[in-house]
């Protein structure tokens, strides 16, 4: 029999490396255009979230409410069900690139597939049905293992910053030579190109994401095997699609290299053991196959065998352990009484909506400014991991900009306009009178005052008599809070000048979406009383 | 001395330090012109040109060849109806003049407050300085060094390289309301052109300003009180903080130009502890009524 490699099929694996190339590029150059550049207003950089059918299902039925954005995903939902697969293995960013590490680790020989990988599939399965049953009972885990979400917000709070300071390398080095023009073209560059470069717990975010990475040394696409929910998802709704694979009997040496070099562990052969849940359609068997046997024709109906290895049994405990893991969730003091450091970006739904729906993408993150939004480590319980907490030392909200909720997937910081921003509320801020330079030690300062964003200025300040340490009297200007006019921007404990715990800081009460975490009732003003008349 | 000599200089011997300020006090001195010169009228750029043309035009104080830096405030995220920074018009003017001039290369920078893309957007500035011909960089940490100040308080600090590796520097304040020192005119604008923590500055800010000053010896000082803010200083927030003023003060007397930005305010020099201090040491003058003044209406 003549030995020939499928030319159409290696065509076809190379459109597919070609179009995973051509969506990986357009997810950072939506990831590096989240922004500021110029306008107020940023386009629909986040609309790839869109197109992902689990966020739009578990954050909105965690949320119990209909998500209209995500209408879009009824398009990925509806290729699945007329094609398969097709989205994990030729669109999926995070797809792409497991794809390209376990390439890279058979190209170096590190991973070397010499028997047929068999079970371990149901894991996912039981993901999905961990964060579904979760949804059903408002606890919204899709953002940690959703692919979309777990790869941008990888990218932005560790591999950029790591990034960044790769690029601070180089353009030291870059002087060093004495080549002074193109280091500071690239400075320029790269400040133009706004790399948030510190992230709480961008080293641990990391870690898990190339710990995933270096799993395709044991097994190919490992992630997209044996973890992701929306593979197993996808799985589900495509199990039924119009193209089956064939192999051609009397082709077929029975070499199992297909089998061998399945990406996705679809067992091509033999046929009748195909899955076509697990397949993504990356053509890999039909170009491997080296009497080109293989081919996937379209054949409408439904598959005879079982195409998930999930038992009924594991099914219902994972469901069951879901449920009962739920409550471990809301274990947090967060719950019990508002946390004083957990300050939300503006437009922040309420704590408890704003849970359910904040998918901890990390595109507010992403989009704010001053690098001030941080994923939280506990600061909001368990089921807060990595949403965003405005972090005044480290960055403060910028008054003109609306960016981070702009960029919200899911409304989970609800969309401002700039005017409808510069008066929100999202926490109040308070002198330390120990540690402020006026008030302590008489030394003139007001750094606060005079960054303080609003007119007239929510920092005012009175004259204040000190004693100093040798008794004599320092008169001075002294900061005091106009509770009135404060939004809780943070911009006086980012600027003040005491540097390790700032004199001035900010706390959340007194915001805006909570009807307890606050201050003054309605209708009391924070100026002297009114005279009662005798 | 062009900016790569400049910088072996600098890698070889660290003299930058001395030389800068040398280089920039041996710009010629002005002749038989006026020592200040006042503009009025509609248009920002019309009186700023008026303003240079009063003084002699911008060839008495830029060369061919010299690589020029403009030092706006461009301080805050602010549009230009809220007179927080400069007025984009009147810098465009002074970059179109400069390159006019003859000068090879024009600078617009400055160390902001927010965030310094949208401080440079939202101000108009970049956008205006970049359509005459300027360069419009971001502050790189990497150019900024420690430098010795050599002033009566400030003994050393953070300087943007930008500032000193040039031939002329142009201060082009805008005259504003401050809290703590009442007024921030051009001495407080070198605050944008040093390294942080440039907010414990504020301990003695006065004294701070002045040694500031007097390091950096601009070539000419443009103030730009075409719109001042009269409240809420630095940073107003309503276009009711600010106030019409439609003038552009110009001259090479810094401590003059701060004098006359004070009146803008109904606020005698002397009550301006800075201005005091300045004049005290020598940089100037704050008797500016006593000066050569020419005023045009355009």
């Amino acid at each position: 029999m003549k030995k020939e490699r499928s030319k159409k099929h290696r065509a076809l694996q190379l459109a597919r490396v070609a179009v995973q190339a051509a969506v990986f590029s357009l997810f950072l150059v939506l990831l590096f255009g989240t922004h500021f550049a110029g306008k107020d207003y940023i386009g629909n950089v986040e609309v790839f979230f869109h197109f992902d059918p689990l966020l739009a299902l578990a954050a909105g039925l965690a949320a119990r409410a209909f998500l209209p954005a995500f209408v879009l995903a009824a398009i990925t939902l509806l290729a699945t069900l007329l094609l398969g697969r097709v989205f994990c293995g030729w669109i999926c960013p995070l797809g792409a690139v497991h794809q390209f590490f376990s390439w890279l680790f058979k190209k170096t020989k590190w991973l070397r597939p010499r028997k047929t990988a068999t079970g371990g599939l149901y894991w996912k399965y039981l993901v999905l049905a961990f964060v579904l049953v979760g949804a059903v009972f408002t606890v919204d885990l899709v953002g940690i293992f959703d692919p979309f979400s777990f790869l941008y917000r990888t990218v932005v709070t560790s591999v950029l910053p790591a990034f960044g300071q790769g690029l601070a390398l180089l353009t030291g080095f870059l002087y060093s030579l004495h080549l002074n023009g193109l280091g500071d073209k690239l400075a320029q560059t790269v400040e133009t190109m706004t790399i948030n470069g510190t992230f709480a717990g961008g080293f641990i975010i990391g870690a898990i994401f190339f710990g995933l990475v270096l799993l395709n040394i044991v097994r190919e696409r490992f992630w997209c095997r044996y973890v992701c929910p929306l593979g197993a998802f996808l799985g589900l709704a495509g199990r039924w699609n119009v193209f089956k694979l064939r192999v051609d009997e009397a082709k077929c040496i029975k070499c199992n290299l297909c089998t061998l070099h399945c990406e996705t562990q679809a067992d091509p052969w033999p046929a009748e053991k195909w899955k076509s849940s697990e397949c993504v359609y990356c053509e890999t068997c039909a170009a491997i196959c080296p009497t080109a046997a293989i081919a996937f024709p379209a054949k409408a109906g439904a598959e005879k065998v079982p195409a998930v290895d999930l038992s009924r049994r594991k099914l219902l405990l994972t469901s069951t352990a879901a449920f009962l893991a739920v409550p471990f969730f809301r274990i947090s003091p967060a719950s019990k009484r508002a946390s004083e450091r957990l300050i939300r970006p503006p437009g922040a739904l309420p704590e408890p909506q704003f849970l359910r729906r904040c998918v901890k993408c990390g595109e507010c993150m992403k989009a704010c400014p001053t690098n001030a939004l941080q994923p939280a480590i506990g600061q909001a319980g368990p089921e807060g991991l990595w949403t965003p907490v405005l972090t005044p030392k480290i960055g403060y909200c910028e008054y003109y900009c609306s960016l981070c909720s702009q960029v919200c997937p899911t409304g989970a910081i609800k969309e401002l306009t700039i005017p409808e921003k510069v008066n929100v509320r999202i926490g109040t801020a308070w002198i330390n009178k120990n540690r402020c330079l006026p008030y302590f030690l008489g030394r003139p300062c007001i750094v606060c005052e005079e960054h303080c964003p609003t007119s007239p200025k929510a920092i005012k300040f009175v004259m204040v008599e000190t004693k100093r340490p040798d008794g004599t009297i320092a008169t001075q200007k002294a900061p005091v809070i106009d509770l009135d006019l404060c939004i809780g921007c943070g911009i006086c404990e980012n600027k003040c000048p005491v540097m390790d715990d700032p004199a001035i800081y900010v706390t959340s009460v007194g915001e805006q979406r909570s009807e307890t975490n606050r201050l003054l009732l309605p209708g009391l003003s924070v100026g002297a009383p009114p005279e009662i008349k005798k | 001395m062009d900016r790569r000599a400049f910088m072996k200089d600098m890698a070889l011997g660290g003299l930058a330090a001395g030389l800068a300020p040398k280089i920039l006090a041996a710009a010629p001195q002005g002749g038989a012109g006026p020592d200040l010169a006042f503009a009025q009228g509609e248009s920002p750029a019309a009186i700023t040109k008026a303003a240079i043309e009063a003084l002699g035009g911008m060839g008495k104080f830029v060369a061919k060849g010299d690589a020029v830096m403009i030092k706006p405030n461009i301080g805050w995220d602010r549009t230009p109806e809220l007179a927080a920074c400069t007025n984009p018009e009147v810098v465009k003017a002074l970059v179109e003049m400069c390159l006019a001039a003859g000068a090879k290369k024009v600078t617009v920078m400055d160390n902001t407050t927010n965030q310094a893309q949208r401080c440079y957007a939202r101000s108009g500035i970049a956008a205006a300085a970049k359509e005459a011909g300027a360069d419009v960089p971001f502050v790189n940490p990497r150019r900024i060094k420690k430098m010795s100040i050599k002033g009566e308080w400030l003994k050393d600090w953070d300087v943007i390289q930008d500032f000193v590796e040039v031939d002329k520097l142009i201060n082009v304040p805008i005259a504003k309301h401050h809290s703590l020192c009442r007024l921030t005119l051009g001495l407080k604008n070198w605050l944008g052109a040093i390294g942080d923590p440039r907010n414990q500055l504020h301990q003695d800010l006065d004294r701070a300003m002045v040694d500031l000053a007097a390091f950096f010896k601009p070539t000419l000082t443009v103030m730009d009180a075409y719109r001042i803010l009269v409240r809420n200083g630095p940073q107003g927030g309503r276009p009711s903080d600010t106030k019409l003023t439609k003038t552009v003060v110009a001259g090479r007397d810094y401590v003059a130009v701060e004098s006359v930005g004070a009146s803008f305010f109904d606020i005698a020099p002397a009550e301006l502890v800075y201005i005091k201090l300045a004049a005290a040491r020598g940089l100037g003058r704050m008797d500016w009524e006593k000066l050569r003044v020419e005023k045009r209406t355009v």
